[in-house]
């Protein structure tokens, strides 16, 4: 008997606890993709861009974990924000894409921030797109980012560059092409000769740091390579671990990578604190405009090279500024794919990277 | 102070069983106590009570006159209580040292003091004639070695009261002599001893007197000296025992198994510890293999049974050449196999008795359809085996073999192998660690097994067993068959001198 | 004859009449003041009853049949309360976690813990039971080999061959499905299962004829099927885009067996069925076949079984390509899964190894592992839902692992503890059975 009243004790507890107590709510949500909050990549510059803004504007916020990488494990986890009390959710990451597709009409209360990526229908084969009204997806023109990275890169004195790739996704493929487009584009200007050809143009076929990934940079490097923009996401820890061991420099990606090695030359970053910035700050004005995707480049502050981190020799602040503003203005416009790159390039004698290592088909 | 340990009225039941049911043992200073009882009477859970593996429902323990609660072996310790164990529990590939301080480490600043450990054991081994040498691993040394290296152990943690649990079932006759008179000799050092063993020869040499139980009852206690060994015996089974083998002559027919040039290859010594051994067993007949452990024998049977490769040879059963046959085969052609080893073949101790009844005949239309075990054929077979061997134990068939006294879980075995029914019946030490009632019971089996027909090859280290129940006997001695005899013409002196291998007929 | 009726009275009407308060008390009366659906919570409601005043039913009559079942006789019911111990060990010290990192909601935080899969009634459930069908199956993979004798540490390798080669067939082999639907589902996970079952021959054959430790060799094996997989995936049934395999076919997607009327809104799919026939058939298998018996003795005492002429040999591959299989099984389920995808990376897949601690806490027992790998889906439920309060989702996964592995740790701890506790007051309260004979030791 006395066992039984200890059995229904512990069942009012457990059951009947947690029923009346009050639960904080949280305005702001981001649900965190694959990695961890910390993964020096896009969970981590999206959520340092939304701390900063709800500190500032005395907001509530915090950060979800999904139970798996699923379109169904994403949407539950979407709803439990709500549920926790979310007004905005802030979702990075293309992974995304179909479970926004989805929630933004089960929750048209609630707005959706999805960065890198447009909701669109699952399935792969008849992708629907549509980007209903509380939702505005943030693209980054990433190849105006590579650009500066390789043009900065050329000016500070870099003759014999690489360039590593997680994989051949597309925002990859844009990063590589603009690097490609903002070297020569500076050899041109300076009238050089750059050695950046097929042999130092890879794609690692993984997102994570590896053994074999560090020996191949570090062979780059004893065979005269001097620089390698890495974006590949954490791999580009090897990468930054065999200029190290080689002491030669790299050129990080995503976020400001300074941090993370001494070896980080700058890095390509997508603004992605900024880009989220400027959504809070227009949900909390009253204006959010949802509907289309916002695309954010040199001309809405959406990419840059951190130029107060950056170890260049030579290369200026005012230097950027003048190719930023080329950028801002129209008057380079950088090539998003391997064809306009060759019509920008347009010079058929440059040894630069062939299509298809560029696409990643040569596997 | 008359007794240094007194346990008074002490009970402990298992599950289904008591195992002891108000009992009472009193142990003098300096003298050898003397444990009897039959197989599962409870001495051993006894012992287990005392040195503080059990705790007991009820009664009292006083050591040295003082009521004390044993809860651990540590306490057991701590108040000078030492036991051997029916079943050694050393680490096999530690070195005597470092078994013997085991749970018992001297350190310093975190090191163990090995070099004074070493002395120490050094030491005693000196002063008890035990010969032990500190430094080698348990694998490497004999059973007797690795019993010497539990004395010391005992004597390393200074135990003043020393248990010995069925000490002698795993020695040679040689081996048993120099334990007798080292067990004298901690006695006249001032050591007590509670010695618990089936060979009423080994108590009246020894102990001073002698506590008997059965079926968790105490029964009494005598003084040894001047009380008969048919007396102990029967107190001990509640009836008469008769220790002469009574059988006609045996009357051989065709012949069962035949080895011919049998060698068998050790890689780790890398050299033949079975050298061309041939002979055979005819149907009616009980032959002997005698011999002092480890010369041989166990080899030899591991080849005959199929657990081991020979490398030259032949073996042949009843005129089929099973040398390559797989085990299964070999059991199925008519080889049933009483293990030396128990625990390591014999048993699967996690199984319940039922099951390890059946473990060769699980597949048998008998207890298995399309797959699928017959659980009621099995409970079936269990009760009728139970019954006739009298197998005792807490659960009847369901008991786990695990929880089975030593003695009955011998019984299981030699149960379930002559209920096989096979032309060839090979015995290995088959009474080891059993009752004299058993024994008696066992030894008529196989003489009954004979004269039914069967062949039966048995291997004993045990003089009196291979006189009395051979009908022929060959001696092996370094791998080789030194000599073959007739027990009725041999003397129990002319074996142990080829046994030791100090004489050999050549053939 | 009285007596009969009285007692077959008594059983059968306690059963019912607890399923049928059950019944009324937690799905009819709250659909009276809620309006949703009464014909769903209805299904649902008979289905939970019949099945709870089922095992009330059983209960009883198993106490009839044995009036003098002492329950700390049983090894079972001992072992079982140890697995218990050890979970409440296990919870305490998660609790004691959430003292320090949140003691202002650690109480409120650990009883959405304990709640579990009940957070959210029945849409928790079925996620529970969703998330909890891979670490079942994992579980069994490692219980079952283990009930062998042997440590399968490669279920998350076999589970990745599984896995790829579901997903391969869940992408090209589209025709099947037009066919009939199921055979496409059926066809995919029957081929990962003989992939993970080839996978786990592997060390078997090496364990059995070469004698290397199987331990061994199957971590190596995780790491050739990580690597293996990402190529694979690379070069046959790539995403470019997303940089992770394509989606599978529609007919490929493990069917819901009508599963969502009594979960609804779960992810809940029939994983959960195929999960528990392999319980029952493992179950069948270790426990009533001649082949389990064997299975067993091997696992036990290899040498016994050598004497007894079991071929050893072939039952330590047997025994590693069904713990693969089961383990292909789980990494077919874990991906032929709508909008889930295998990705190319050089990740160890997790699932294999809590399969471990599953398979401890289970007692290596299929029922117990089913159990255990519930009680995983509970606590992984539970830490979802802790996200609502102040704790952030890395101490929640701190917390859960805290309590998987200081349960299952104390599980092989307590046989330590055991021997100290019991001296001092268990073995005077009940008297239960020792297992450190004085004459157990095996070897
Ligand atoms: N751990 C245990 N659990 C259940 N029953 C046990 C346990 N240990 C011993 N028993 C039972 O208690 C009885 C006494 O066993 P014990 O080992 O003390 O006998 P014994 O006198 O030493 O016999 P033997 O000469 O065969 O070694 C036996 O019936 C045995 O089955
Ligand atoms: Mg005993």
């Amino acid at each position: 008997m006395k066992k039984l009243l200890l059995v229904v004790a512990a069942l009012v507890l457990v059951f009947g606890l947690g029923a009346c107590s009050k639960v904080d709510e949280y305005e702001i949500a981001m649900i965190t993709d694959s990695g961890g909050i910390d993964d020096e990549s896009f969970n981590q510059g999206t959520w340092e861009g939304i701390v900063e803004f709800a500190e500032d504007n005395d907001l509530t916020y915090k950060y979800y974990k999904p139970l798996e990488v699923s379109d169904a494990a994403y949407l539950d986890t979407i709803a439990l924000a709500i549920e926790g009390g979310a007004k905005i959710v802030v979702t990075p990451g293309y992974l995304f894409e179909t479970s926004i597709y989805e929630a933004q009409d089960l929750y048209p209360d609630v707005y959706f921030v999805l960065i890198d990526g447009v909701p669109h229908e699952p399935w792969d084969d008849d992708t629907a797109f549509n980007t209903a009204d509380n939702t505005l997806p943030i693209l980054f023109n990433e190849h105006e980012a590579g650009f500066l990275a390789g043009y900065a890169a050329v000016i500070d004195g870099y003759r014999n560059l690489g360039f590593t790739g997680g994989m051949a996704v597309p925002a990859v493929v844009k990063f590589g092409v603009g690097f490609i487009a903002g070297a020569y584009y500076a050899a041109a200007k300076l009238d050089v000769d750059i050695v950046f050809g097929d042999d130092t143009y890879h794609y690692f076929g993984d997102f994570a740091p590896s053994d074999n990934f560090k020996n191949m940079a570090s062979s780059w490097y004893t065979t005269g390579t001097e620089i390698i923009f890495s974006a590949a996401g954490g791999a580009g820890a090897s990468v930054m671990a065999a200029a190290a061991d080689n002491s030669a420099m790299m050129i990080g990606v995503d976020i400001d990578q300074a941090d993370q090695s001494d070896t980080v030359l700058t890095s390509a970053m997508k603004q992605l604190g900024n880009a989220v910035q400027q959504a809070l700050q227009a949900y909390i004005d009253g204006d959010f405009v949802g509907g289309a995707a916002s695309f954010k480049g040199a001309s809405n502050d959406g990419v840059a090279l951190p130029m107060d981190t950056s170890r260049f020799a030579t290369f200026s602040v005012a230097q950027y500024d003048a190719i930023y503003a080329l950028l801002v203005d129209g008057t380079v416009v950088v090539p998003a794919d391997y064809a306009t790159l060759v019509t920008f390039l347009d010079d058929a004698t440059l040894d630069y990277p062939s299509q298809a290592e560029v696409e990643g088909t040569t596997e | 102070m008359e007794y240094i340990i007194e346990m008074l009225n002490i009970t402990k039941e298992f599950p289904g069983i008591k195992a002891n049911d108000n009992v009472t043992l009193q142990l003098k200073k300096g003298e050898i106590h003397a444990l009897l009882g039959e197989n599962g009477a409870g001495k051993s859970t006894l012992m287990s009570v005392l040195f503080g593996l059990y705790r007991q429902e009820e009664g009292i323990i006083k050591v040295r006159g003082e009521e004390v609660v044993i809860d651990s072996p540590n306490d057991a310790n701590d108040y000078g209580i030492g036991m051997v164990h029916q079943h050694f529990k050393l680490v096999h590939n530690f070195s005597v040292v470092e078994n013997i301080v085991l749970g018992f480490e001297d350190t310093q600043y975190g090191f163990m003091k090995y070099e004074e450990a070493t002395e120490k054991i050094a030491a005693l081994s000196e002063k008890y004639k035990l010969k032990v040498n500190p430094k080698e691993l348990i694998s490497n040394i004999s059973v007797g070695m690795q019993q010497r290296v539990e004395i010391l152990k005992m004597l390393y943690r200074d135990a003043e009261i020393l248990i010995f649990d069925e000490p002698t079932a795993v020695l040679t006759p040689q081996e048993i002599t120099e334990l007798m008179s080292i067990m004298k000799d901690l006695a006249s050092e001032g050591k007590s001893i509670i010695l618990i063993t089936h060979k009423l020869k080994e108590i009246k040499e020894v102990a001073d007197r002698c506590s008997v139980l059965r079926k968790g009852k105490y029964i009494g206690t005598v003084d040894v000296k001047t009380t008969s060994v048919e007396k102990m015996a029967e107190m001990m089974v509640g009836r008469e025992v008769s220790f002469v083998v009574n059988k006609v002559d045996s009357k051989p027919t065709n012949t069962v198994l035949e080895v011919n040039d049998l060698s068998v290859y050790n890689h780790r010594l890398a050299k033949d510890v079975v050298t061309d051994v041939s002979f055979e067993v005819k149907a009616g007949e009980i032959l002997c293999i005698a011999g002092i452990e480890g010369n041989g024998q166990t080899q030899l049977i591991e080849a005959i049974t199929g657990l081991r490769n020979p490398s030259k040879g032949k073996i042949v059963l009843n005129s089929e050449d099973i040398t390559h046959c797989t085990v299964r085969n070999r059991n199925l052609a008519g080889v049933s196999h009483i293990p030396e080893d128990r625990h390591k073949h014999g048993l699967v101790l996690d199984y319940s008795l039922e099951q390890n009844l059946i473990i060769q005949t699980y597949f048998d239309k008998k207890f298995q359809s399309r797959g699928f075990i017959k659980f009621d054929a099995m409970r079936d077979n269990a009760v009728t085996l139970i019954e006739k061997f009298d197998i005792r134990s807490g659960k009847g068939a369901t008991t786990s073999a695990r929880s089975m006294s030593g003695g009955n879980q011998q019984k299981v075995i030699v149960a379930r192998e002559i209920d096989r029914d096979t032309d060839l019946l090979i015995a290995v030490q088959p009474t080891r660690g059993l009752d004299v009632g058993a024994i008696e019971y066992i030894h008529k089996q196989l003489i009954a097994q004979r004269d039914a027909g069967k062949a039966v090859l048995l291997v004993s280290l045990e003089l009196e067993e291979v006189m009395n129940v051979s009908d022929r006997i060959i001696v092996m001695y370094e791998g080789e068959v030194v000599g073959e005899f007739d027990p009725k013409v041999v003397t129990e002196n002319e074996l142990g001198l080829y046994m030791a291998g100090s004489k050999r007929s050549d053939q | 004859m009285v007596e009969k009726i009285k007692n077959y009275f008594i059983t059968n009407y306690l059963g019912i009449s607890t399923g049928f308060s059950l019944f009324l008390f937690i799905f009819i009366i709250p659909q009276l003041f809620e309006d949703s659906d009464l014909i769903i919570s209805l299904i649902r409601g008979i289905i939970f009853s019949i099945v709870v005043g089922y095992l009330v039913y059983k209960f009883l009559l198993f106490r009839r049949n044995n009036p003098n079942f002492v329950p700390s006789e049983s090894k079972l019911v001992v072992d079982a309360g140890g697995s218990l111990v050890a979970i409440i060990v296990g919870l305490l010290f998660g609790l004691l976690l959430m003292l320090l990192v949140n003691p202002g909601q650690a109480f409120y935080g650990f009883s959405i813990i304990l709640r579990g899969g009940l957070n959210r009634n029945f849409k928790s459930l079925g996620d529970m039971i969703f998330f909890s069908v891979p670490i079942i199956l994992t579980g069994l993979s490692v219980a079952f080999a283990f009930r062998t004798g042997l440590f399968n540490i490669g279920a998350t390798g076999q589970l990745t061959m599984g896995a790829f080669v579901a997903v391969f067939i869940g992408v090209e082999w589209g025709a099947l499905g037009e066919i009939h639907p199921l055979l496409h589902w059926g066809t995919a996970l029957l081929f990962a299962m003989i992939a993970g079952g080839l996978f786990g021959a592997i060390p078997g054959l090496l364990k059995a004829y070469r004698n290397v430790n199987e331990v061994v060799a199957s971590i190596m094996l995780n790491y050739v099927a990580m690597y293996l997989n990402t190529m694979l995936i690379v070069a046959y049934i790539y995403n470019r885009d997303y940089a992770r395999a394509l989606d599978i076919e529609e007919t490929a997607i493990t069917p819901i067996m009508n599963l969502d009327l009594i979960f609804p809104g779960s992810a809940i799919n029939g994983g959960i069925v195929v999960a528990v026939i392999v319980v029952i058939i493992l179950h069948i298998i270790l426990n009533k076949t001649t082949f389990g018996y064997e299975l067993k003795a091997v696992g036990f005492n290899r040498n016994a079984s050598k004497y007894a002429g079991m071929n050893s040999k072939r039952n330590i591959v047997y025994a590693m390509m069904i713990s693969g299989a089961v383990a292909g099984l789980a990494g077919g389920l874990m991906f032929l899964v709508a909008g889930k995808h295998l990705k190319p990376e050089n990740i160890l897949i997790p699932e294999g190894f809590t399969g471990i601690a599953i398979s401890l806490l289970g007692l290596s027992s299929p029922i117990g592992v089913l159990l255990a790998g519930l009680f995983y889906g509970s606590l992984q439920q539970g830490g979802y839902y802790l996200q609502l309060l102040n704790f952030t989702p890395e101490i929640i996964d701190i917390i859960i692992a805290v309590i998987i592995y200081a349960s299952a740790l104390g599980l092989v701890l307590q046989k330590f503890v055991k021997m100290i506790l019991k001296r001092k007051f268990l073995e005077k309260e009940d008297g239960e059975p020792q297992d450190l004979a004085v004459e157990g030791s095996d070897e």
